[in-house]
């Protein structure tokens, strides 16, 4: 161990691929630490007293302890340890805003460089896997209870994880025919590639978690038979309703949401063709993607994929306020992408068979509110037009909930999200809900950890 | 209902004897005697009447011609024999008739008459206000005695009359029997000591005469001393402390029963040992010894026996007394000066550590003079046949029946040769060292996890604290503090241990260094039954030793299979069905050790292990304390030993707690099962075996419980052993009663309820699979872990508001921290509202500010940018940062850069003259809060250039401070040395930073009375550089208690209004700042809220030297990364005195002093959990309840010394014009030993005007005649010479930077100079320069920690050249023990004709090579040198002999060179 390695030693992250392969290719950029790398990375943590990358992260892995493991080339335990507070890890370390969260809060974050702790979360279940490691099946006598879990997207894994970890029989249900809910469906495959969480919901189920799949709750199976069935229900289902930017020429035709474009694209890719969301090919095309998240960034790498000629981002706030991870949006700079700051978006234009132009205005930022958050004001006599072939809204989700919730008296807030007690119950006793039904669109990682936080609650609510 | 409390009582003092060594009883020895107490008052406090001292007294031989001259003129004739009883009685003519009248029924009963009763002449114009307040009547009873029978017969009838009488007025604390006895006679009282005569006329008759006295004076911590604890008593007087006494006392009772004596009933006179004080139990106990028929000498040995177990070359015969001995009784451990008196012995002791000086005199006349300095009466130098002193451990005595002096040497030769002990041992004593066998699991655990969430172990326990301890024997360092709840404030199960929090030594005792000084710490521990003290049998030998009480699974094995009846054993189950109740398991596992004993169990195991879901159990704490303490009651507890096989040790204080509660042995099963686990995870990142590892657990554990022990000054586990030294912090009283009676517990707490619901709460986690281990965050914040007031979000608004400069962004702060879960004690205490005024009316910020100060943080801590910054900000609001210890740059003293206040810590680095008079106020570290009682050690890597320069050190070479000041002992030394630093600087206020413990408030009277100007009571939370993290966690308790409890007797005392009160400990907002005030402090110290502010992100790494944040390291790289400017620092300070303010309004308050003491703002909150609630916080606002007390603040400017300096005044005027002019001066004075710290005073003037360069080289001479007081040459500067003629005490030439000292004895004189002491004790501490030549024997730790003296000397004590990183010493004759122990730099050169220097030195870090070949040339003209120098300062005969004789003398010399050290180099330098 090397007191002195954060200064010896820069930040690293693993190679990108060169641009020219990733603009064409839907696999992942990043290529993996080996052991020594990693460990040369690892061994930049100084175990600070206040572990402010555990702080801050939402499921508060064991940063420090798993870095120490990798630095002493204990592998095995490392992924004991990482998996002993996220059930995906591989896949947070990949699509996780590290820089918003473990790394920015890093000590070494501004003056030497945060410890690449994401690409080392990534490389401990990697290289464990690699090793012929496997997450331990439970030892845990079976505890002769059943829950069901509704919804195989984090949240879902989460929940079953833990539940499963403690010895319940666990049936996981979702309406597609493949586990991860949007860690498939959307999330590019240039950030997460889809054999990682196929192999996750292989190491599930293998770990005794029972997965029903292409089974929709509500229509193909009622809930009030799962209550019937198990002792507790947990619903993960997600928030699927785009939020719109409430200004003229949205419901053109070649006015895409994101999450539609995304699913369809995926869908494409592997064969799993979806009606709901179509393929939409956007090669040739001059693409606007009006929004600033992480969505958003999907959106127009999947565009410079896909091959169009010009993908601009229009985000309303400057750079720093933007809520994707730095991290994408540099990736998408290198891959091409043109990025406007402070245009508010009033207007698209267009016809039937499409738009042609987004109008957008000058922003600029408030003074900051109590929370200290600046919002965006607009400039008057600033418009301007940018040319678009295709336009995506990526302005985020709301909650989506099904009608039939009010048949079991699952309370919702007013914007729609389901309520619970402290342990994830909902107003019916049997019932728990987490993830961002729960706490409205966010990130995977957090719906992990309600995931978990459920599944605990539940297993309270058992007498387990 | 104050924090207060009597028990908390310490004292120190001056003491001596003087004897006619023949016999011839004189009057002038008892005048002398007198005068020889007068002559050491400094060494006792003295109240602002100058006449309300704490008490002295004589033991007089018996003046028998004197009493029957006395009773002659009343009419009544005396018997040859009499016996004389001497009471103090109330003043009521009827309680005194109903006293005389029951000692005349007792005394019939024992064949006695009553000729007799006299009242006592005595002048109570003489008495002090407290003294008057409780004077006694004081009355003579004369008693005829049986004339068939010897004296020693006499005397124990005396006794047994005493004892009646005693035990009969035991509930009253008016009657007290000073003496009765044929032999001697105590007058004592609370007066000065010139007073004495005149309060008892007696003492001033010619008539009244004798050959023995023993003398005494007191230093008591508190204005309330009493009568009857005045001293000497009834043989012995007592200059020390007795740290384990408790334990002692707790002993003695439990010994009882089986004491017979053909020669004294024992019910009759049991209990023998009382209360009082600790030196009083002693006296107790060594009568009940004597009377009881033991040989005196064997007695006191049995008491306060030398150190043994690692002396080198002792005779086995002597050592195997000492073994056989050892298992009978555990030593009265701590530091002890005894003198005593039985009429016809004379004696004088010192403690194995010989922590109290003791010089002696032998005259012409064969009068020997005992004192605690020599030179306490007039006599020429030439009228003296012998000048020595009592070694550690050692014991001389005279024979006054037959005029022999007996030397340690002879009456060892006495105690050795009494019986075949050596042989009782062979036949009988057995070790049980068994080979280790990895194989052999005494204990397995099953279920390794489920056992670990029963009992409380987390990852971070078994990574942190058990990891570290099997890979390298070590415990884990950290570093910044515990900003942790304590444990009754948690909401979370934790450890009983954690409510227990070590005792520690401060001031009134010094802390031991374990490491350097291993010769005197033993943890030996024996196993079997004891056996009757009046017997010595060769059967009494039979037990089973090992080295260590921390079991391996073989030893605990072989324990168990102990076939011989003396060793049964049996287990008893600390686990219960869950149905039952905590607190009846306890009561039932009582009563099942009692019946086990009764039935002849000799080992009584306590197991945890068998452990099930359906089960709880007691915690191992709980259970030893309470069965030891009923085996006590039930008068069975010696003849048992209790061994306990527990999943609850893990960590030292584990063990610590557990023995310090009765514990023999203890075998930690779930921590071996632990280390065997971690070696199979291949845990380890050392590499080492499953053997290696469980060794260096056990290796880890008993260093920590070395760090324990010798952090209360306690050398040997046997004594440590139920001494009980903890304060139970946050316990309910009813589980102090049943398990930990006699352990302070002052706010209550958790109670049976409370703790068994938190064991509820891990057994329902243990069984559930599901649950894991839990990670931890008692030392570093986890989520959902342990709460900690400096988590991740306090340190970024905090750093965010000090950067932005906005209050909004403070307030932010300041309400997270506010509002936070109860974390502090203050936290379940509100301001209560009042009538609020305008803000404006209230004082501004800039009155606020001047009382903050940053906490001592040292250059070497802190990067110079860190430093700096605090520095400059702290001078621009009027507060004031403390450089630390290490010493300050001199480019900083004259700018805005320079720290006010300057520390003097024990390693005493960069303390110069220079540095002494830049200070505005002068701090004495006694403890921090982080590591109380220990000491430090600075990597060499951290020894960077700069910090070589001011610290008087050489780059890259570790430096050590020893956990002691070596001139802090005792309070008087304490007093000596706040003297010295007001000489040295007169304008400096001198402060004493103290950690709060129970008793910490009387420590604190004793330093208001040693005239300190300000005390700093720093809570445990207080940051450290680097410390083992089990002293971070354990010692030390809130400044909230601490604090109050000063406040209370600081006022009770009629203190207060002299002394300025300081609060440090976790200080962040305005609010703490406010409760701080209201419970009575003045000024704040802050530390790691402005390291914060600086950019310090808590990373507790300091210890590292890899501060990313630039603040904690001396980095060239990472100091670039250094953020901080003293503009936050600024808007911190300024932010904290607004929120100060804006209370102050809402409280209608102006001015801050109206703060100050007033509890009565503050409002107890109610607790947020059981325990809380549980807790009774009113002795903290005790303070508003107290009448008649003294000013709530400090009223006057300064409290300055009794003693004005006088002769230090004179020198200082005659001596103006060598200082204006710097012109040639010789000036001429005679000198006594009360003229204490001569040349400081001049040394601080002439550093004032030239800084450390002085006067020219021969500028200024001084000579003297007579004997010097104390710190004589103190601060000395170049161009001034100190020629003594005569002898020196203790600290000669102390923080000495230039200039020279010579002592030599004056012409003429019949003792040979190399045979005779000197000068006293820890000389050239600290010193950085100058030179020493003194034609004899200096005491204990010659040239400690010197840096730069260069000194020749004709012989030292023990440890001489300790610590030292500098300069040279020369030692012309013997040495003792422990030589060069911790020496990192320096070089000495040692006349060994004896060839014992091998065995004498310590080899850890020194060489030792000859001087004979071509190569040490160069040595050899340096040591000649020096030699020739030596003789020509002083003319020593001595020393002329030897360079007349060089080339014999030459090869027998050693050169002793650091390891770290280059000869060549070395030589360059030295040269």
């Amino acid at each position: 161990m090397n007191n002195f390695a954060f200064l010896e030693d820069p930040r690293n992250d693993p190679p990108k691929l060169p641009v020219e392969e990733r603009r064409e290719l839907f696999r992942e950029i990043y290529k993996s630490f080996d052991l020594a790398g990693a460990q040369l990375q690892a061994d930049r943590c100084l175990h600070c007293g206040n572990p402010y990358c555990e702080w801050k992260c939402p499921v508060h892995n064991y940063i420090p302890n798993w870095l120490q493991l990798i630095v002493e080339n204990r592998i095995e335990e490392a992924a004991e340890l990482s998996h002993s507070t996220n059930t995906l890890p591989e896949i947070c370390g990949r699509i996780c805003p590290q820089d918003r969260l473990c790394e920015g809060a890093c000590t070494l974050n501004e003056e030497y460089g945060a410890v690449t702790i994401g690409q080392l979360e990534k490389f401990i279940t990697e290289e464990a896997i690699g090793r012929g490691w496997q997450p331990e099946k439970p030892r845990v006598p079976a505890n002769g209870k059943r829950v069901a879990v509704v919804g195989a997207g984090p949240a879902g894994l989460g929940c079953a994880d833990i539940l499963n970890r403690a010895g319940t029989e666990v049936v996981v249900y979702d309406r597609y025919p493949a586990v991860g809910g949007l860690l498939t469906f959307g999330i590019p495959p240039f950030k997460l590639e889809k054999e990682v969480v196929a192999r996750r919901a292989t190491m599930l189920a293998d770990m005794g978690i029972r997965f029903e799949l292409g089974v929709e709750v509500g229509r193909d199976i009622s809930l009030e038979r799962l209550l019937a069935e198990y002792d507790a229900v947990f619903l993960g289902m997600g928030t699927y309703r785009a939020k719109t930017g409430n200004f003229p020429g949205e419901d053109l035709p070649g006015v895409i949401k994101a999450l539609d474009y995304l699913i369809g694209n995926i869908g494409h890719l592997m064969a799993l063709p979806d009606p709901i969301h179509p393929y939409q090919n956007l090669v040739g095309k001059r693409v606007v993607v009006l929004g600033g998240g992480d969505t958003a960034m999907d959106c127009v790498r999947t565009a410079i994929r896909q091959g169009a000629t010009a993908v601009t981002c229009a985000y309303r706030r400057d750079e720093a306020n933007m809520p994707g991870s730095r991290r994408e949006v540099a990736n998408a700079r290198e891959e091409g992408v043109r990025f406007l700051f402070n245009r508010q978006p009033v207007e698209i234009l267009g016809d039937a068979s499409g738009p042609t132009a987004v109008r957008v205005v000058q922003t600029r930022l408030s003074e900051p509110d109590h929370r200290g958050r600046r919002h965006p004001e607009e400039v008057p006599g600033t418009d301007e037009l940018l040319p678009a072939d295709a336009v995506i809204v990526a302005f985020g989700f709301d909650p989506s909930p099904p009608s039939w919730f009010t048949d079991f008296g699952i309370a919702l807030d007013a914007a729609g999200r389901v309520v619970t007690n402290e342990r994830f119950q909902t107003s019916h006793p049997h019932i728990f809900a987490g993830g961002d039904m729960r706490r409205g669109s966010d990130l995977v990682v957090t719906a992990v950890d309600e995931g978990r936080r459920a599944a605990e609650g539940i297993l309270d609510f058992l007498g387990v | 209902m104050s924090l207060y409390s009597p028990d908390f009582e310490k004292d120190s003092c001056g003491f001596g004897l003087i004897a006619q060594m023949d016999n011839r009883a004189s009057h002038a020895i008892v005048a002398t005697a007198v005068q020889s107490l007068a002559r050491l008052t400094h060494r006792g406090a003295v109240a602002a009447d100058g006449k309300s001292g704490d008490g002295c007294g004589l033991l007089v031989q018996m003046p028998r011609e004197f009493f029957r001259a006395i009773l002659a003129e009343n009419g009544c004739s005396l018997p040859s024999d009499f016996g004389v009883a001497q009471v103090f009685l109330p003043r009521d003519e009827q309680r005194i008739a109903e006293f005389q009248a029951r000692l005349a029924a007792e005394a019939a009963d024992l064949g006695l008459r009553v000729l007799h009763w006299r009242a006592v002449r005595t002048d109570e114009s003489v008495c002090g206000r407290e003294a008057l307040r409780t004077l006694p009547a004081v009355w003579q009873g004369f008693l005829s005695l049986p004339t068939d029978s010897e004296p020693a017969a006499q005397e124990r009838l005396l006794y047994r009359l005493r004892r009646r009488l005693e035990k009969h007025y035991v509930q009253d604390r008016e009657i007290f029997i000073v003496s009765c006895s044929s032999q001697v006679i105590g007058y004592k009282g609370m007066v000065m000591p010139e007073h004495l005569p005149d309060f008892y006329p007696d003492l001033r008759d010619e008539r009244f005469h004798s050959a023995l006295v023993t003398y005494h004076q007191r230093f008591s911590t508190n204005t309330w001393p009493e009568w009857r604890l005045c001293q000497p008593f009834r043989i012995l007087a007592h200059n020390g402390e007795l740290n384990t006494v408790q334990g002692n006392r707790i002993w003695a009772r439990a010994r009882e029963s089986l004491l017979h004596s053909e020669l004294l009933p024992m019910a009759e006179v049991l209990p023998a040992v009382g209360d009082g004080s600790d030196s009083f139990s002693l006296d107790n106990m060594l009568e009940l010894l004597v009377q009881g028929g033991m040989d005196f000498f064997k007695a006191l040995r049995l008491l306060v026996p030398p150190a043994w177990h690692n002396v080198p070359r002792m005779d086995p015969r002597l050592r195997a007394f000492y073994e056989y001995q050892s298992m009978r009784m555990e030593p009265w451990d701590g530091p002890a000066g005894l003198v005593l008196n039985t009429g016809r012995i004379a004696a004088c002791a010192l403690d194995r550590n010989g922590l109290r000086p003791a010089r002696y005199v032998i005259t012409r006349d064969r009068i020997i003079n005992i004192a605690s300095e020599v030179g306490v009466f007039d006599y020429d130098h030439r009228d003296l046949l012998v000048q020595g002193r009592v070694g550690p451990g050692q014991m001389i005595a005279v024979d006054l029946a037959s005029g022999e002096f007996l030397d340690s040497k002879a009456i060892d030769a006495r105690i050795q040769g009494s019986s075949p002990y050596g042989d009782w041992l062979r036949a009988y004593a057995r070790h049980l060292e068994v080979e280790e066998d990895q194989e052999v699991v005494a204990t397995p655990v099953e279920d390794l996890l489920t056992a670990e969430k029963a009992f409380g172990v987390s990852f971070e326990e078994e990574d942190q604290i058990i990891r570290v301890l099997a890979e390298g024997g070590q415990e884990a360092v950290g570093s910044m503090g515990d900003d942790t709840p304590i444990a009754v404030l948690s909401r979370q199960p934790r450890h009983l241990a954690d409510y227990f929090r070590q005792q520690f030594a401060q001031v009134t005792n010094p802390p031991i260094d374990p490491l350097r000084e291993a010769l005197v710490m033993s943890l030996n521990t024996a196993i079997g039954a004891e056996s009757n003290l009046f017997e010595e049998r060769p059967e009494y030998a039979r037990r089973l030793e090992v080295h260590s009480p921390v079991l391996s699974d073989a030893a605990f094995t072989a324990l168990l299979q102990q076939t011989d009846p003396a060793f049964r054993s049996q287990t008893l189950d600390l686990c219960f069905a869950a149905s039952g109740r905590l607190e009846d398991a306890v009561h039932d596992l009582r009563a099942a050790a009692v019946a086990a004993v009764r039935e002849g169990t000799v080992i009584l195991v306590l197991s945890d292990a068998n452990l099930a879901p359906d089960r709880l159990y007691i915690p191992a704490l709980m259970a030893v304390g309470a069965v030891h303490h009923a085996l006590i009651d039930a008068g069975l507890r010696s003849r048992c030993n209790l061994v306990i096989a527990t999943a609850h040790a893990r960590d030292p204080h584990h063990f610590a707690t557990l023995i310090g509660y009765g514990a023999t042995a203890v075998y930690p099963y779930l921590a071996y099962a632990i280390v065997r686990s971690l070696k199979e995870r291949h845990a380890f990142s050392q590499p080492v075996t499953l053997s290696q590892a469980l060794k260096n657990y056990r290796k880890g554990i008993d260093k920590g419980l070395y760090k324990i022990l010798s952090k209360m000054g306690i050398s040997t586990l046997a004594s440590y052993r139920s001494s009980q030294l903890f304060e139970a912090l946050g316990l309910a009283r009813e589980v102090v009663d049943l398990c930990f009676p006699g352990t302070p517990s002052r706010i209550g707490g958790a109670g049976f309820a409370a703790l068994e619901a938190d064991l509820r709460r891990l057994m329902a986690d243990a069984y559930k699979a599901r649950k894991g281990l839990p990670l931890g965050g008692l030392l570093k914040y986890v989520n959902g872990g342990e709460y900690h007031a400096y988590h991740p979000e306090v340190v970024r608004s905090l750093q965010a508001a000090a950067r932005s400069g906005r209050y909004e962004d403070y307030k932010a702060f300041a309400q997270l921290v506010n509002d936070r879960p109860v974390t502090n004690l203050r936290d379940l205490l509100a301001i209560r509202p009042g009538r609020a005024i305008p803000l404006h009316e209230v004082e501004p910020i800039e009155a606020i500010t001047p009382r903050f100060d940053t906490a001592a943080m040292s250059l070497g801590a802190l990067s110079p940018e860190a430093h700096e910054a605090l520095a400059i900000a702290m001078n621009t609001i009027g507060g004031r940062s403390n450089s630390g210890e290490g010493g300050e740059d001199p480019a900083r003293y004259h700018d805005r850069r320079v720290s006010k206040i300057k520390q003097i810590a024990s390693g005493r680095f960069g303390v110069t003259p220079e540095y002494a008079v830049n200070a505005e106020e002068l701090q004495i570290k006694i403890a921090q809060g982080a590591k109380p009682g220990e000491g430090g050690q600075l990597p060499g890597h951290k020894v960077s250039g700069i910090i070589a320069r001011l610290r008087y050190a050489k780059e890259g070479v570790a430096l050590i401070s020893p956990p002691p000041h070596h001139d802090i002992y005792s309070i008087e030394d304490l007093a000596q040395l706040i003297f010295d630093l007001k000489q040295v600087n007169p304008g400096a206020f001198v402060s004493v930073k103290l950690v709060s413990e129970a008793g910490v408030g009387t420590v604190a009277a004793g330093v208001a009375k040693a005239y300190a100007d300000r005390i700093t009571i720093a809570g445990y939370d207080g940051g450290t550089g680097a410390s083992p993290l089990t002293s971070v966690k354990y010692a030390g308790a809130p400044w909230e208690l601490g604090l109050a409890e000063t406040q209370i007797t600081l006022r009770r005392n009629q203190l207060r209004h002299r002394v300025r009160l300081q609060a440090d400990g976790g200080f962040k907002t305005g609010l703490d700042v406010v409760k701080g005030a209201l419970l009575g402090a003045e000024s704040f110290g802050f530390g790691t809220a402005p390291m914060i502010v600086l950019g310090c992100k808590y990373l507790r790494i300091c210890h590292l030297n890899n501060c990313a944040t630039g603040v904690a390291t001396q980095d060239e790289k990472l100091r670039k990364h250094f953020v901080g400017l003293p503009e936050m620092v600024i808007h911190y300070f300024r932010f904290v005195a607004e929120e100060v303010r804006e209370i102050l309004a809402s409280l209608g308050l102006r001015r801050f002093d109206e703060l100050v003491g007033q509890s009565q703002y503050l409002e107890i909150q109610k607790g947020t959990t059981p325990k809380q609630e549980a807790l009774d916080l009113r002795p903290l606002l005790a303070n508003a309840d107290l009448v008649d007390g003294d000013a709530q603040i400090c009223t006057e400017p300064r409290n300055p010394p009794f003693d004005r300096g006088e002769l230090a005044e004179r020198i200082l005027k005659d001596a103006a014009p060598a200082i204006d002019k710097r012109i040639a001066t010789r000036l001429h004075y005679r000198i006594d030993n009360t003229q204490r710290s001569i040349g400081a005073r001049l040394a601080g003037e002439i550093a004032r005007r030239y800084g450390n360069a002085g006067l020219p080289e021969g500028c200024l001479e001084l000579d003297f005649q007579g004997t010097a007081g104390q710190s004589f040459g103190a601060f000395l500067v170049p161009g001034v010479t100190l020629n003594l003629r005569g002898d020196a005490n203790d600290y000669v030439g102390k923080a000495m930077h230039g200039g020279r000292i010579v002592i030599a004895p004056p012409a003429g004189v019949s003792y040979a100079s190399e045979a005779s002491a000197i000068i006293g004790n820890t000389c050239l501490y600290g010193a950085t320069g100058g030179v020493l030549y003194a034609a004899g024997r200096a005491g204990e730790r010659f040239a400690v920690r010197n840096s730069g003296a260069t000194a020749v000397i004709e012989g030292a004590g023990d440890h001489a050249c300790e610590y030292m990183t500098g300069g040279q010493v020369v030692i012309l004759g013997p040495i003792g023990l422990n030589f060069g122990a911790g020496m990192t730099g320096g070089l000495a050169f040692v006349y060994d004709p004896r060839q014992r220097f091998p065995d004498q030195v310590n080899g850890e870090l020194i060489n030792s090579h000859r001087i004979d070949t071509e190569a040490m040339r160069g040595y050899e003209a340096l040591l000649r040198r020096h030699v020739e120098n030596h003789v020509q300062w002083t003319q020593s005969s001595y020393a002329a002999a030897l360079l007349a004789d060089w080339s014999n003398f030459l090869s027998d010399v050693w050169l002793v060179v650091p390891k770290a050290a280059r000869l060549d180099v070395l030589l360059e330098e030295a040269s």
